[in-house]
C-alpha cells in the first residue's frame, strides 16, 4: 500500500541490505558498520548505535538538529537546569517511583511453576505512579524546559495512546508553552478519555488520519514549518540525533533510581530487567543504566497482536527489517516493496512499524532479548495484576507482564525481576469492557 | 420524632422540638473495657441527652469553653469518642462489641513496631509516599496583586498517590488491621466509586474477599467504577432501597455487617460513624500533615501559615489538619460544596447551613429539615455528595479552631479548568473546591503568606462530567458521535427555523407530490441555501426521513393552504 506519509522533504525509507543482516532482496546501498567502535558505546557524534541511528534529514533540518545537539549537552552538564530537573520531578512528577515488590504476583508464579523452593521474586518498578499517569512525563517535562531555553514559544508533538500527548500538554502549562498534540483518528476513538485531558489543560488537538505514525509525520511537517518559535517534542527514542539519545538520556532516571533501589532492597542488581516495547522509551530509561552490567538480563516484549502470521501486529524486531523512517535507520515493519505496513495491537502506545535505533543496536549485538505477546495475553496479565496486586496496569504495561508466565519457570530461585510497570491503565478501562472483560467475575 | 425503618441504621434524627429523643439502645453501657493509655483515661460522665435542649446545649457550650482556647487540652476524642458533644457512638447493641474490639486493636497496633514498619513500606512502596509538597509557581503568580505582593501556594500531592487520591491512605490502613483481626472478608459502601474501587484495590493487593455496596442509581451513572472493582476482583452489590444511592448503600453495608460481624470488618472511608471511625481513619490519613511539617521545615524552614482542603465527610482535610491542631498560629480552613448556591437548597454545606443531630452513628452537623428529616445534598462532585460531616470537623468549627467556607458547583469548575491550564495538573472536582477558595482567600493575606492546599485528588475521574459543562467544543446534547464528526471536521452543521421548515414543507408537497416530515422539512429547507453553490451536475442526496401525514394538522395552523 502507497503510504504517502513518510515521503515528505525527503523522509525517504530505503530498505538498506547489509551483508551482517538479510541476503535477499534487492541492494540499495551500503552502510558500513563500524568497526573500530566499542561494542557498548552508544549513540557517537552522529548519533550512530553501530549502524542504527543516524540523521537522515533535509538540510534544512541540519541546522535546527546541530542546535539541539548542543543545548543538550550543555543542559546535561549544566547545574542549575540539573537541579531545576530534578526539584520538578520530586516535587512536579512525583519521583523517586517505588520499586515494589510484588508479593502475591510472586506467589501465583511460584504456586503454577515449582513446589519446592521460593521461586524467583518479581519487583515492579512504578512509572504508573508518575504524574499523568505513565513515564512519558519524565521526558515531556525534559524537553518542554529545553524549549523554553531555546525561546520557542511553542510546542508540537505527536501521541499514540495519549500518554504523550497528556505528559506534553501538562508540561507546557506548567512552563506557560503553547501546546499542539497531533493524533491519529484511530487513536482517538480508542483512547478518548486522554484527548479530553490534553484538551482541559490547554492543549490543542489534531487529528490525523490514520494512526501515531500518520500523526508524527503530521507533527514533523508542523514543525518544520515554524522552525524559528516552535519545538518539537519526540515522545520516544526514535526520530533523527539527536532525540533518540535525548530521550534516553532523560527516561534513564529510572535505571538509576533501580539501581539505587535494589542496593538497598537487597544489596545487589536485578538478574533480569523486562520492559514492554513499542519504541523503546520505557525500555531504554530501564536498561540504559544496565548495559554495562553484562549479568543483568535484557528481555524487550513486542505486541505480537493478533499473532505473529496474521500480518496483524506490531512486532517490529521479531519480523522487520532494516530500513530508514522518521529520519533514523532502525529495524521496521515493511514489506517486499518496502512499505511501511500498518502495526495492531491492543497496546496503542505499541502500536509503530519502527523501533528505536539504538533497541536495534541491542538486540543485533546480542545484548538484549526481544519477545512478543498477543492481544489477548495481554489482557490477560492485565487482569492478572489488578486481581493479585490491586493495579490496573496499561495494556503496553501488560505485554511485559504477560511473558512472565514462560520466563519465570526458567529462572533460579531468588533471581530478582524488575518489570517496569510503565503506565497506569484508567484509559483503558474502555477497551476492556469492549472486550467483555471480566464479565466472568460476579 | 423520626428515625429511618432499618433496625440497623445508624441513623436517629433530631427534632428541633425540646423533645428528648428516646434512643434505641444507650451507648453507654459499658462493656468491659481494657484501660486505655493514660492520656485518655477520664470519667464516663457523659450526658444521655441528644436533644437539640437549649439548657442543655448552653452547659456544654459552658463545658467546651471550659476546656478553654489551648487545643492542648482538648481531648480529641475522649474515651467515649467524643470532640466536646460531638461524635459518639449511636449504634445498635449488636455492633459495640465489634467497635470497642476495633478501638482496642486500633491501640495496640499504634504501638506495635511490626505493623507500623509493615504500614509504613506499604505507604512507600504500593502507595507511593511521600507525596510532594509542591510549589505551584503559576498560580502563585495568578493571585499575585499589582504591587507585586500576594502568597505562596504550595500544593500536597495526594493525586499521585495509587488510586490517585488520599483514600488509600485509610484502605490500605484498615486492610492490614483486618488482617491482624483475622478478618477475611471487607464490606464497605460507596456512592460514585472512589471508595469502593480503593477498598477494591486493597483487598486485592491483600487477599481479602470484597463485597461493595452501591446505590442501584450511581451504579449506572458510574459504570467505570463498577468495572475497575470488577476488574480488581471485588464483588459490587446493587441496592435497590429507597432512592437507590450513598445513604441507601450505608444502610445495606451495616446491614451486612451486624450479621457478619464476626468474619467481616468494614471499611468506612470518611471521619464521620461511630467511634473509633471518626479517630481512626483521621490518625490513618494523618501522615499527610506529618509530611508537611518536615517537607516546610526543609523547604523554607518553618510551619505552613494556612491549611486549606475541601470536606464532604472531612478526611482529606483532618488528614491534612491533624498534625497543626496545637499550632494555633496555623490557620486551617475548611471549603464545602455550596452546590448550586446556599439558598437553593441543593449544596452540601453541612457546617454552614446544618443543624446537630445523629448520623451514622456520630452526632454532628447535618443537613436536616425541621422534622430531622435528612436533606438530599447536591454537588457536582461526588465526594462532597454528603449530607454530614465527621464530628471533628463540627468541634473544630464551634471552638473557633478552624473556619469554613463553601464554594458553588460553578466556582468549583472554574477553578478546575483555572489549575489545569495554569499548572499542568487536573485536579478531582471535590480538590476545585478548595482551589477554588483560593480566589477569596488570597487577596485578605499578607505577602509571603505560605498557603498549603491539600490537592486531595486528580480529576481523570471528572473530565466526562466537566466537558459537559465547560463547552470545550464538544456538545453532549446531540448525539456524541455527531460531536465527533463536527469536531473532526468531517461533517458540517447548519441549522434551519420553523418558517424556512414549513416553506420547504408546502413547497415540495407542491412540487413532488410527497408531503414530507416536518423534521425532513428541515433538511430540504437547507437546499435553498446549499444548491446555489454546489456545481453543475453535483449529485445530492438528501434523507427523505419521514412522510408528513403526522404534521398536516400542525403545518395548516401555521399555513394558508
Amino acid at each position: 500500500m502507497s503510504y504517502e506519509g513518510s515521503h515528505f522533504l525527503g523522509f525517504r525509507h530505503h530498505r538498506v541490505s547489509n551483508v551482517l543482516s538479510r541476503t535477499s532482496g534487492p541492494f540499495l546501498g551500503y552502510v558500513p558498520a563500524r568497526t573500530d567502535e566499542n561494542p557498548f558505546l552508544r549513540g557517537d557524534s552522529n548519533g550512530r548505535f553501530g549502524k542504527f541511528g543516524g540523521k537522515f534529514v533535509p538540510e534544512t533540518l541540519m541546522s535546527c538538529l546541530r542546535d539541539l545537539e548542543d543545548e543538550f549537552n550543555f543542559v546535561l552538564s549544566d547545574h542549575e537546569f540539573q537541579v531545576e530537573f530534578t526539584a520538578a520531578l520530586r516535587d512536579y512528577v512525583g519521583r523517586e517511583t517505588p520499586l515494589y515488590f510484588a508479593e502475591r504476583l510472586t506467589q501465583h508464579y511460584k504456586n503454577i511453576a515449582r513446589t519446592t523452593g521460593d521461586g524467583p521474586e518479581i519487583y515492579l518498578k512504578r512509572e504508573d505512579l508518575c504524574h499523568g499517569g505513565s513515564h512519558k512525563i519524565n521526558n515531556a517535562l525534559a524537553q518542554a524546559m529545553i524549549a523554553r531555553r531555546l525561546g520557542c514559544s511553542r510546542v508540537v508533538a505527536a501521541t499514540g495512546s495519549g500518554q504523550h500527548g497528556v505528559a506534553t500538554a501538562a508540561a507546557c502549562a506548567k512552563l506557560s508553552l503553547e501546546c499542539t498534540v497531533f493524533m491519529g483518528t484511530t487513536d482517538i476513538e480508542k483512547q478518548s478519555s486522554n484527548v479530553l485531558s490534553m484538551k482541559l489543560l490547554g492543549a490543542q488537538v489534531k487529528s490525523v488520519q490514520g494512526t501515531f505514525q500518520d500523526a508524527s509525520s503530521e507533527a514533523i511537517r508542523n514543525w518544520v514549518g515554524k522552525l524559528e518559535t516552535t519545538y518539537y517534542l519526540p515522545g520516544t527514542v526514535v526520530g533523527p540525533h539527536p532525540s533518540p539519545v535525548m530521550v534516553r538520556e532523560f527516561q534513564s532516571v529510572i535505571g538509576k533510581e533501580t539501581r539505587r533501589q535494589a542496593k538497598q532492597l537487597w544489596g545487589g542488581k536485578p538478574d533480569v530487567l523486562v520492559a514492554c516495547v513499542g519504541s523503546g522509551s520505557n525500555a531504554l530509561g530501564l536498561f540504559h543504566e544496565f548495559v554495562r552490567d553484562e549479568d543483568v538480563r535484557l528481555v524487550g516484549v513486542e505486541a505480537a497482536g493478533l499473532g505473529l502470521d496474521s500480518g496483524k501486529h506490531s512486532a517490529t524486531l521479531a519480523v522487520g527489517d532494516v530500513g530508514v523512517y522518521h529520519g533514523s535507520m532502525s529495524y521496521l515493519l515493511q514489506d517486499d516493496q518496502g512499505q511501511i505496513l500498518r502495526p495492531h495491537s491492543i497496546g496503542v502506545g505499541l502500536e509503530y512499524p519502527g523501533v528505536g535505533p539504538e533497541i536495534s543496536f541491542l538486540k543485533e549485538s546480542g545484548r538484549a532479548e526481544f519477545c512478543t505477546a498477543t492481544d489477548q495475553e495481554a489482557i490477560q496479565a492485565c487482569m492478572l495484576l489488578s486481581r493479585l496486586e490491586g493495579i490496573i496496569p496499561a495494556l503496553e504495561t501488560s505485554h511485559a507482564l504477560a511473558i512472565l508466565e514462560k520466563l519465570v519457570p526458567t529462572l533460579r530461585d531468588g533471581a530478582k525481576v524488575v518489570v517496569n510497570c510503565s503506565g497506569r491503565g484508567d484509559k483503558d478501562i474502555n477497551t476492556l469492557i469492549q472486550r467483555g472483560m471480566p464479565s466472568s467475575l460476579c | 420524632m423520626a428515625t429511618s425503618g432499618t433496625a440497623s441504621s445508624f441513623r436517629t434524627s433530631v427534632s428541633a422540638s425540646s423533645r428528648l429523643t428516646h434512643l434505641r439502645s444507650s451507648p453507654f453501657k459499658v462493656p468491659n473495657f481494657t484501660p486505655l493509655p493514660s492520656s485518655r483515661s477520664h470519667s464516663f460522665s457523659v450526658s444521655c441527652t441528644i436533644a437539640k435542649d437549649p439548657t442543655f446545649l448552653m452547659a456544654e457550650a459552658e463545658k467546651t469553653k471550659a476546656a478553654g482556647s489551648d487545643p492542648t487540652l482538648w481531648k480529641r476524642p475522649d474515651s467515649f469518642g467524643r470532640f466536646g458533644k460531638f461524635g459518639g457512638k449511636y449504634v445498635p447493641e449488636t455492633l459495640m462489641h465489634a467497635l470497642s474490639e476495633l478501638e482496642t486493636a486500633f491501640y495496640s497496633l499504634a504501638t506495635d513496631d511490626d505493623f507500623q514498619r509493615e504500614l509504613a513500606g506499604i505507604l512507600k512502596d504500593y502507595v507511593g509516599r511521600e507525596s510532594p509538597l509542591y510549589f505551584a509557581e503559576r498560580l502563585t503568580e495568578h493571585y499575585r496583586r499589582e504591587n507585586g505582593e500576594g502568597p505562596l501556594i504550595y500544593l500536597k500531592r495526594e493525586d499521585l498517590n495509587h488510586t490517585g487520591a488520599h483514600k488509600i491512605n485509610n484502605a490500605v490502613a484498615q486492610a492490614l488491621l483486618a488482617k491482624r483481626l483475622g478478618k477475611k472478608r471487607i464490606i464497605a459502601e460507596t456512592g460514585a466509586g472512589q471508595h469502593g474501587v480503593a477498598t477494591a484495590t486493597v483487598c486485592a493487593r491483600f487477599g481479602l474477599q470484597c463485597i461493595i455496596y452501591m446505590g442501584a442509581q450511581d451504579m449506572e451513572r458510574q459504570a467505570l467504577n463498577v468495572f475497575r472493582m470488577r476488574l480488581l476482583g471485588a464483588e459490587v452489590r446493587g441496592v435497590h432501597s429507597g432512592t437507590a444511592t450513598l445513604k441507601d448503600a450505608t444502610s445495606e453495608a451495616i446491614r451486612d455487617w451486624v450479621t457478619n460481624v464476626e468474619t467481616t470488618h468494614y471499611i468506612l472511608g470518611s471521619v464521620a460513624g461511630p467511634h473509633p471511625y471518626p479517630m481512626m481513619v483521621r490518625d490513618f490519613h494523618a501522615v499527610i500533615g506529618k509530611e508537611t511539617r518536615r517537607q516546610a521545615m526543609e523547604k523554607w524552614g518553618g510551619k505552613p501559615d494556612v491549611l486549606v482542603a475541601c470536606v464532604g465527610g472531612g478526611s482529606n482535610a483532618m488528614g491534612l489538619f491533624h498534625e497543626f491542631v496545637d499550632d494555633t498560629e496555623v490557620r486551617m480552613i475548611g471549603v464545602e460544596a455550596a452546590g448550586f448556591g446556599l439558598d437553593s437548597g441543593k449544596h452540601a454545606a453541612t457546617l454552614t447551613k446544618g443543624d446537630v443531630g445523629v448520623l451514622h452513628g456520630a452526632m454532628s452537623y447535618l443537613l436536616q429539615d425541621d422534622d430531622g428529616q435528612i436533606i438530599e445534598p447536591h454537588s457536582i462532585s461526588a465526594g462532597l455528595d454528603y449530607p454530614g460531616v465527621g464530628p471533628e470537623h463540627s468541634f473544630l468549627k464551634d471552638m473557633g479552631r478552624a473556619e469554613y467556607y463553601s464554594v458553588t458547583d460553578e466556582e468549583a469548575l472554574e477553578a478546575f479548568k483555572r489549575v489545569s491550564r495554569l499548572e499542568g495538573i487536573i485536579p478531582a472536582l471535590e480538590t476545585s473546591h478548595a482551589l477554588a477558595h483560593l480566589e477569596k482567600l488570597c487577596p485578605t493575606l499578607p505577602d509571603g503568606a505560605r498557603v498549603v492546599l491539600n490537592f486531595s485528588g486528580r480529576g481523570d475521574k471528572d473530565v466526562q462530567t466537566a466537558i459537559k459543562y465547560l463547552e470545550l467544543g464538544l456538545h453532549w446534547s446531540t448525539g456524541p458521535e455527531h460531536s465527533f464528526l463536527k469536531e473532526m471536521g468531517r461533517v458540517e452543521y447548519y441549522s434551519v427555523t420553523d418558517e424556512e421548515a414549513l416553506e420547504a414543507f408546502k413547497r415540495v408537497s407542491r412540487l413532488e407530490g410527497i408531503i414530507p416530515a416536518l423534521e425532513t422539512s428541515h433538511a430540504l429547507a437547507h437546499l435553498e441555501k446549499l444548491c446555489p453553490t454546489l456545481p453543475d451536475g453535483a449529485r445530492v442526496v438528501l434523507n427523505f426521513s419521514g412522510r408528513g401525514d403526522k404534521d398536516v394538522q400542525t403545518a395548516i395552523k401555521y399555513l394558508e393552504v
